[in-house]
């Protein structure tokens, strides 16, 4: 058998078993409607099921694969998807947006198998030893920025955000100290707290304590500090030079309810369905937001308002549960792989998994702008289930080979 | 579980993010659980569409030919349907709704169950009063008030509006249609459907059941409709009532009335017709039989019907015969002896005591058949076909209506294939010369035709848009260039096939001397075409008017009515009389009226059309009016 029975991870795999058979109860009930008596039923949740099973089916190869081979294939892949993402643009627009090859009735996304190619790419390079920080850093930068640049091109700006949250973690768990990650993040909370100006003093203080902490010199300290001042301080110049249209669609992004007919209805919809569900929710298929079909992508995007809606609380609660002990097993198995770049890897996985999670409950209650990021192994989409299923396969593949090379 | 600086930092963020979330679970569900349950119940949050006022027709007087009345609408919320049994019985009993309509539109609409679907439109208001009551225990209806067409009377220019049908739902829906929307579906309603539909806006609906706002959303966010543009044509609304009411009781066929100068059709007449307002409410077999019965109402003879068009045709032949200089205005053809033979067969003139020999001028006069049947010996045939081509006389006019039909002139080729390799065209040839054989026209085409003689040779494409009002004012030609071309006819023709028609109503002898008014100079010829609708003929009658300048073109074509001389003359001189009585009223420029004046903003390209029409006079910048003068008293003599 290709399991190793004293390696194999069965925590992970059956907690990762557990959250897409939430997945399909959920969707089930997504894809129906009742009219008086009448239950009508829309066929996307055996079509989940099926990918659910092809999902399962791609594991067991991955773990059959030898692990020289899969070493061997991650380079090419990698080259192969940057292809694949500037080819794209030559594929007929939906909806305005250039993302999908029609593959015969299977849309294949390449932005979807970026994210964890980029990943292991990325481990790779940055793992090799003799590297110091800043080369960690600019090689990680570089190798992300391609498939970044490429895939906000197409355009999709919400799934780009997930590639920087997965690098960073890489970055710390390839042990780069942590004040790098900070000065390299700091610009961007720059940016954020000129949005309202006793915010810009409160972090330049938090940021040179931190920096202190770090017992950088202070030189260095006081350089970066000028820097992030001056950044906050030419942001809001930089704003009043955009024009009207280009204001209103980053306030859009981040207050949706300033457009009641676009973002903003579908995040309070979102909203209404989740709180109607109130403590124990209206039960398994008895949702009445769901059923007017006031969110056109519930099946999707939006996939935790209908578990909000008819499990509640309670529900929901136990969702998250399992999503922290499904993190927690992987942040485990990230102190169990000895070897660096796997841990490296594992790190990327973990992130990309989690910012997702986060991005998307997070954006079901309003929390966050709407960016179209689906809820892992939960929400309706069968190349998203899979490359996801893949990055869980991946992460099995190295616990149940782990101590082969070393 | 914890070992290093790695692992802590990452379950550090991940309790960081996940207690964030489950707190802000706990607030939205647990402490405003009750709230949003409230919001939920009244279920009222929805983005609703503004459906935009569709654009009226008025005549070009700004007189209305077509307007929006308010209707009562039934819409149902198929989300809300608690049983559906019950209501189908009720839509069954009150509406007439059919139990397998209502579920197949419920069914459609299955995953779009928030979304209103107009179930009826003009619900009289008694029937909404009376079922008020019974409404209340189905929240899935409700009544709206709604806009519905009102045609002021029978014609088959406005068209009709309808509920959009799948196949156009299909079509259009990138276009911003819903399954509620009308769209045009002949007529100027549906060739001007992008300018009289407008824009719907949108609104986001957040009232709960008493009405009041529920305020998640800040005022404003709306879309405003942009309303369609109305349509001012050409038509006189008067001139138009009546011509329609001097029509002969009973009879089949059309009659067009256009003003030379511009090519704008002021009355366009096609009988039998039909009233467009049948079409807004729901259609009874009987009406529908009605309307399909075998004198074709529904039919547009103007556009839609094609005709031989007999002795009207003999200017175009004449047309060519000079030009080509196979014979000079003063040269006599073939003597008349009731008709000619050619090869071994008789060809017969319409007058069994013949003719004579006649030069052309006097062959149009008299409609002498035998003078053409010679003429036709010496035309090409090719030369022929491309010569009535370049007349307007076969291909659609591109008058602003659609379901335009073509016509037709044969070809040697097309003869070759139609009959065989050894066909001869000769015999045919002889046949097209005087309008009969395969030739067939439109009743609008000879009227372009003639209005272009009287416009001395410039054709103008035929058109029932004079400008557009409300949101935007665009004339015509803004919209979309007129076509104006010159006949292939050269001057010196022209004068004499003009002085043709002159002697045709006017001179001792003349066929259409029924068509003779005092007051003005009226110009034409008769048709009595020969077919195989009816043992008696179609009776045409195409003329101008010219009182200083050339002013209308009158066609009168009634199908199967016997001779056009007798029958379609003595229509024309009624009305080139009324014209002539109230050449001030109709001519008069009427202001625009105030309503059109609140231009919305946008695109106001100032008008002075008005007057520019005037301008737009050929007539008096190619011809001297002293030419006319000469000619007519070279005819007296």
């Amino acid at each position: 058998m290709f399991i190793n029975r004293k390696k194999f991870d069965f925590v992970l795999f059956a907690l990762f078993l557990l959250l897409i058979i939430v997945g399909c109860i959920v969707i089930f009930s997504a894809s129906t409607t009742v009219i008086g008596k009448q239950i009508h039923l829309q066929n996307s949740w055996w079509k989940q099921i099926l990918f659910a099973f092809l999902a399962l089916g791609v594991i067991a190869l991955l773990l059959r694969l030898p692990m020289p081979v899969f070493d061997l294939l991650v380079v090419p892949l990698y080259i192969l998807n940057i292809l694949a993402l500037s080819l794209v643009f030559f594929t007929p627009a939906v909806n305005g947006a250039h993302r999908w090859f029609p593959l015969g009735g299977i849309n294949y996304q390449p932005s979807e198998s970026a994210k964890l190619l980029t990943i292991l790419m990325v481990a790779r390079i940055i793992s090799k030893e003799n590297l110091n920080e800043y080369r960690q850093i600019l090689y990680g930068f570089l190798l992300t920025l391609l498939p970044v640049l490429l895939i906000m091109l197409e355009p999709d700006f919400g799934t780009t955000l997930v590639f920087w949250a997965a690098l960073i973690a890489m970055l710390i768990a390839a042990e780069v100290p942590l004040f790098y990650i900070l000065l390299c993040i700091s610009p961007i909370v720059s940016i954020i707290s000129s949005v309202w100006f006793p915010a810009i003093p409160i972090w330049i203080l938090i940021l040179v304590i931190l920096l202190l902490k770090a017992h950088l010199s202070w030189v260095a300290i006081t350089v970066s500090g000028i820097i992030n001042v001056f950044i906050a301080l030419i942001t809001p110049v930089f704003w009043m030079g955009l024009k009207d249209y280009q204001q209103n669609r980053i306030l859009t992004f981040m207050d949706p309810t300033r457009d009641p007919l676009g973002a903003g209805y579908q995040i309070i919809q979102a909203k209404i369905a989740i709180g109607s569900g109130s403590v124990f929710g209206k039960g398994w298929l008895k949702g009445t937001q769901k059923n007017m079909n006031f969110l056109p992508e519930h099946r999707t995007d939006f996939i935790f308002s209908v578990l909000g809606e008819e499990f509640g609380f309670v529900g929901c609660m136990f969702l998250l549960l399992l999503f922290i002990a499904f993190f927690l097993r992987l942040i485990h198995n990230i102190g169990e792989l000895k070897v660096r770049e796997r841990k490296v890897a594992t790190a990327g996985i973990l992130a990309y998994l989690m910012f997702q999670t986060f991005i998307n409950i997070g954006m079901n209650i309003g929390l966050v702008p709407a960016t179209g990021i689906p809820l892992p192994f939960i929400s309706y989409g069968g190349s998203n289930l899979l490359i996801n299923s893949i990055a869980v396969g991946v992460v099995l593949k190295y616990l149940n080979e782990r101590g082969f090379i070393k | 579980m914890i070992k290093n600086q790695t692992t802590i930092t990452f379950s550090l963020v991940l309790a960081i993010l996940f207690l964030f979330l489950a707190g802000s679970l706990f607030r939205l569900q647990v402490v405003e659980g009750a709230k949003y349950q409230r919001i939920a119940e009244s279920n009222f949050i929805r983005i609703r569409r503004i459906t935009a006022t569709r654009g009226e027709i008025y005549d070009h007087k700004y007189r209305p030919i077509v307007q929006n009345v308010p209707s009562q609408n039934l819409y149902l919320t198929s989300g809300k349907i608690k049983d559906l049994n019950a209501l189908s019985q009720f839509l069954q009993r009150n509406f007439g709704i059919a139990d397998k309509d209502l579920k197949e539109l419920v069914i459609k609409q299955r995953f779009k169950t928030y979304e209103e679907i107009l179930l009826a439109d003009n619900i009289p208001y008694e029937t909404v009063l009376t079922l008020s009551e019974e409404l209340n225990y189905f929240p899935e209806l409700s009544f709206r008030i709604g806009s519905t067409r009102n045609y002021l009377y029978p014609n088959h220019f406005t068209g009709y509006v309808g509920r959009i049908n799948e196949k156009e739902y299909g079509l259009y829906q990138k276009e911003d249609y819903s399954l509620n929307s009308y769209i045009g579906k002949t007529g100027l309603e549906r060739y001007y459907e992008v300018l009289l539909r407008g824009k719907d806006g949108r609104e986001i609906v957040q009232v709960d059941v008493k009405g009041r706002s529920l305020q998640l959303f800040e005022e404003g966010g709306n879309i405003e409709p942009l309303n369609g543009l109305s349509l001012i044509l050409t038509i006189d609304n008067d001139l138009q009532e009546f011509v329609s009411g001097i029509f002969p009781e009973g009879m089949k066929g059309a009659i067009v009335v256009s003003d030379v100068r511009s090519g704008g059709i002021l009355a366009y007449v096609s009988k039998p017709d039909y009233d467009p307002n049948l079409f807004m409410q729901k259609i009874s077999p009987e009406t529908w039989e009605y309307l399909n019965r075998e004198e074709k109402p529904m039919m547009d003879r103007i556009i839609y019907g094609t005709y031989p068009p007999g002795s009207v045709f003999k200017p175009v032949t004449a047309g060519i015969g000079l030009d080509r200089g196979l014979v000079t205005p003063e040269t006599r053809l073939a003597f008349c002896s009731g008709g000619l033979k050619v090869g071994n067969r008789f060809f017969r003139c319409w007058y069994s005591g013949g003719h004579g020999s006649n030069n052309v001028i006097d062959a149009l006069r008299l409609s002498c058949d035998t003078y053409f049947y010679d003429l036709s010996l010496k035309i090409n045939m090719e030369d022929f076909h491309n010569y009535v081509g370049e007349s307007h006389l076969y291909g659609r006019t591109g008058i602003d209506l659609p379901n335009e039909r073509q016509g037709f002139f044969p070809t040697t080729s097309w003869y070759k294939k139609t009959f065989g390799k050894q066909e001869g065209v000769i015999g045919h040839k002889v046949n097209l010369a005087i309008g009969q054989g395969e030739v067939l026209t439109t009743p609008l085409q000879i009227n372009a035709f003639y209005a272009a003689i009287a416009n001395n040779g410039l054709w103008i494409q035929p058109h029932l848009l004079k400008q557009t009002a409300g949101r935007g004012r665009l004339t015509r030609e803004q919209v979309m260039p007129l076509v104006k071309k010159r006949l292939p006819m050269q001057m010196q023709t022209l004068r004499t096939i003009q002085q043709g028609l002159w002697s045709v109503v006017n001179a001792p002898g003349g066929t259409g001397a029924n068509a003779r008014i005092n007051g003005a100079k009226i110009y034409g010829k008769t048709g009595s075409a020969e077919n195989v609708m009816g043992r008696k003929t179609h009776a045409w009658f195409c003329g101008y008017l010219v009182k200083d300048k050339p002013e209308i073109a009158v066609t009168v074509f009634l199908e199967n009515a016997g001779g056009g001389g007798a029958m379609a003359a003595p229509l024309t001189a009624k009305i080139f009389n009324y014209y002539l009585g109230n050449l001030e009223t109709i001519k008069q420029v009427t202001p625009l009226p105030p309503q059109f004046k609140t231009a919305e903003g946008i695109e106001t390209e100032e008008p002075e059309q008005d007057t520019k029409e005037e301008d737009i006079s050929p007539a008096e910048t190619e011809i001297d009016p002293s030419a006319n003068q000469a000619m007519e008293e070279n005819n007296v003599h």
